[in-house]
């Protein structure tokens, strides 16, 4: 293993911000995958999951190199400063840097931090996001796919994890990481797990066995694994969208993974002053729970929970 | 009139909702009369417009009689974020101008967004004013994308405003709330002036009889034309200048905002407090009006320093 500072940004009264590297193989060697972990500073649980693939192939290295096929580069992270604030995004003027890509190197700090990583990591022949969901709620683990028409999705079973979101990209995801590999002919995939700000040390180490399992598949390293879930393909179609019909103390009934039937009641929401109860959340279908609002406030209309529907044919 | 165009419940005793003031003609039919919204604080630290929409709703009450179309007039798109100094959506932490046009089964912000749109739809004109951030001091300018420039540099002339600023579209910006306006048929201009958390009273008073002067070019009040101050800037074959800091450090500046600036004028260094040093001196690339100018003195390497508009034959 190579430990290697990828790239620097000065500040006025910290320590630079320092991206830091992880290279296992032979440089340049293929096939080659890169890992990049959290982008925002609130991803624990992806922190852990690449910190761990570092320990991991590390050890599994020093063992034995030849197990290596290929290159792999792990980033476990590319914003310290976020992290050690508690802060998702640039502490500065609070800017998404996954909203800076390809980035650009005479532009403002997050673009020239964007486009940095970008140089580094663009040239793998797979590349592979860690992420929490952007929004309030926590989720089972899941491949995330933009299709632009190729076989990603597909391929994306060699993860063994049951379900691949594939989805056509929005404005918004042509400024990210993943988007941007893959215009750049990588073949991009975003892990999503859990929630931000926490660690799930039983949903990040499925991650982690899904990622050493792909690596594997693509024989750029070798070592035994477990077959897993060929995967369910899944679009927006799939996915049923309960929200909730008012505002207040959420008490949900189910986990995140948790089978669920037409009609269960899987949440109820209680007045926040005088306690009465305002609505019980039903389940309008059959099928997986795959996203659950993660506050114990909720909001009015807010999305308390996505069911991927079981009837739906997948 | 007092309208409210959405409203949704919080979970603690409060609820969250839009209003706007509309202004309607006290003698004629409303219906088929032109209709103009004004918009502000969808970022929730820019409270520059408040002052504009002090103004012209002070003037619209002072002369009812003169009310030809409909004036919308919307202060707090992003209440919540207006009343606790926050830029982005509190709780959500996102930029309520990158997730139009919203909808209603998205997460709050776009249920937000997508109230905010059904509220203007319908409107021959709109106004986004928005104020910079809290880092930089802006000239007041329209901001208009190249592939509608043809369409708004025309009607931004109308407000006599400082500077048009013709750009080349970035594709994230598709989900802003003038690309969303623009493309349902509204004409929409986005105002940029002054500087994130403050009222720069000058600035309020000139966009307000602008914005007057052009609802009378189109009929929407009956006013005389006032003039204006300044002479509009089209940037269609200028080049503007960014200039970014080269490192870390402090920024101090060397010149007043808006002011002409010549190629290799020194425009301000870049100091460290703790070695007492400095470590770069920051020089004009061109002539031309410094029209953006570096507001919060601390820098990272790539922090925006000051925008240049070069060539100024055509002002």
């Amino acid at each position: 293993m190579k430990e290697e500072i990828l790239f620097e940004i000065a500040s006025l009264s910290r320590e630079p911000l320092r991206v830091k590297g992880f290279r296992f193989g032979q440089k340049d060697s293929t096939p080659s995958c890169v890992i990049v972990g959290p982008i925002a500073g609130n991803g624990i649980n992806q922190l852990w999951i690449a910190s761990r693939l570092v320990n991991f192939l590390r050890q599994k290295e020093l063992e034995n190199p030849s197990l290596f096929k290929g290159e792999i580069l792990i980033i476990p992270t590319v914003n310290p400063y976020s992290f050690n604030m508690s802060k998702a995004f640039w502490p500065m003027d609070n800017t998404d840097i996954d909203v800076m890509f390809p980035g650009y190197e005479q532009g403002e700090t997050t673009q020239r931090i964007a486009a940095r990583l970008f140089e580094k990591t663009n040239n793998f022949d797979y590349a592979l996001l860690l992420e929490a969901r952007k929004d309030h709620s926590e989720c089972i683990p899941y491949v995330k796919v933009l299709d632009t028409g190729d076989d990603s999705a597909e391929e994306a079973r060699d993860f063994g994890l049951d379900f691949i979101h594939s989805r056509k990209p929005t404005t918004h995801d042509t400024v990210s990481l993943s988007y941007n590999w893959k215009i750049w002919n990588a073949k991009s995939f975003t892990l999503v797990s859990g929630k931000k700000g926490s660690l799930d040390k039983g949903d990040s180490r499925k991650v982690f066995d899904a990622i050493i399992r792909f690596l594997c598949k693509k024989e750029i390293i070798n070592l035994p694994i477990f077959e897993c879930s060929k995967g369910n393909i899944i679009t927006n179609e799939n996915i049923e969208v309960i929200k909730s019909g008012t505002a207040g103390l959420f008490d949900s009934l189910v986990p995140v993974g948790e089978h669920v039937i037409h009609g269960q009641p899987i949440a109820r929401v209680y007045h926040s002053l005088d306690g009465s109860l305002l609505q019980t959340i039903i389940a309008p279908c059959d099928g997986i729970i795959s996203c659950r609002y993660d506050y114990p406030l909720i909001f009015q209309n807010a999305i308390a929970f996505r069911i991927i529907r079981l009837e739906s044919k997948i | 009139m007092i309208e409210e165009v959405f409203r949704v419940n919080l979970p603690v005793e409060e609820q969250l909702t839009l209003k706007r003031n509309r202004f309607s003609p006290i003698d004629r039919d409303a219906a088929g009369q032109k209709r103009i919204s004004i918009v502000t604080g969808i970022h929730g630290d820019e409270i520059e417009g408040q002052y504009v929409c002090f103004l012209l709703a002070k003037w619209l009450n002072e002369n009812p009689d003169k009310i030809h179309g409909i004036i919308d007039i919307y202060p707090a798109m992003n209440p919540m974020g207006v009343d606790s100094i926050t830029r982005g959506f509190p709780f959500y932490d996102v930029d309520l101008n990158r997730v139009f046009p919203g909808s209603t089964t998205d997460f709050l912000p776009a249920q937000v967004a997508n109230g905010i749109v059904q509220a203007v739809k319908g409107s021959d004109y709109a106004i986004d004013i928005h104020a910079s951030n809290i880092f930089l001091k802006e000239l007041p300018q329209v901001r208009i994308s190249r592939s509608n420039a043809d369409e708004l540099v025309p009607l931004a002339k109308k407000i006599g405003i400082d500077f048009i600023w013709v750009h080349d579209a970035v594709t994230v910006l598709e989900s802003t709330f003038s690309h969303t306006m623009n493309t349902l048929g509204t004409k929409t201009l986005v105002v940029e002036m002054g500087v994130g958390m403050r009222i720069t009273k000058a600035y309020g008073q000139n966009l307000s009889e602008g914005i007057l002067n052009m609802m009378s070019q189109v009929g929407i009040i009956n006013r005389p034309l006032t003039p204006q101050g300044k002479t509009s800037i089209s940037t269609l074959n200028s080049q503007v200048h960014f200039i970014n800091s080269p490192s870390a450090g402090v920024f101090i500046p060397s010149l007043e905002h808006n002011v002409i600036v010549s190629k290799g004028e020194k425009l301000g260094e870049i100091i460290n407090p703790l070695l007492g040093e400095v470590k770069d001196v920051l020089l004009s690339p061109c002539d031309g009006l410094l029209f953006t100018i570096r507001e919060y003195p601390v820098v990272y390497e790539g922090s925006l320093i000051a925008r240049i508009l070069e060539d100024r034959k055509e002002i």
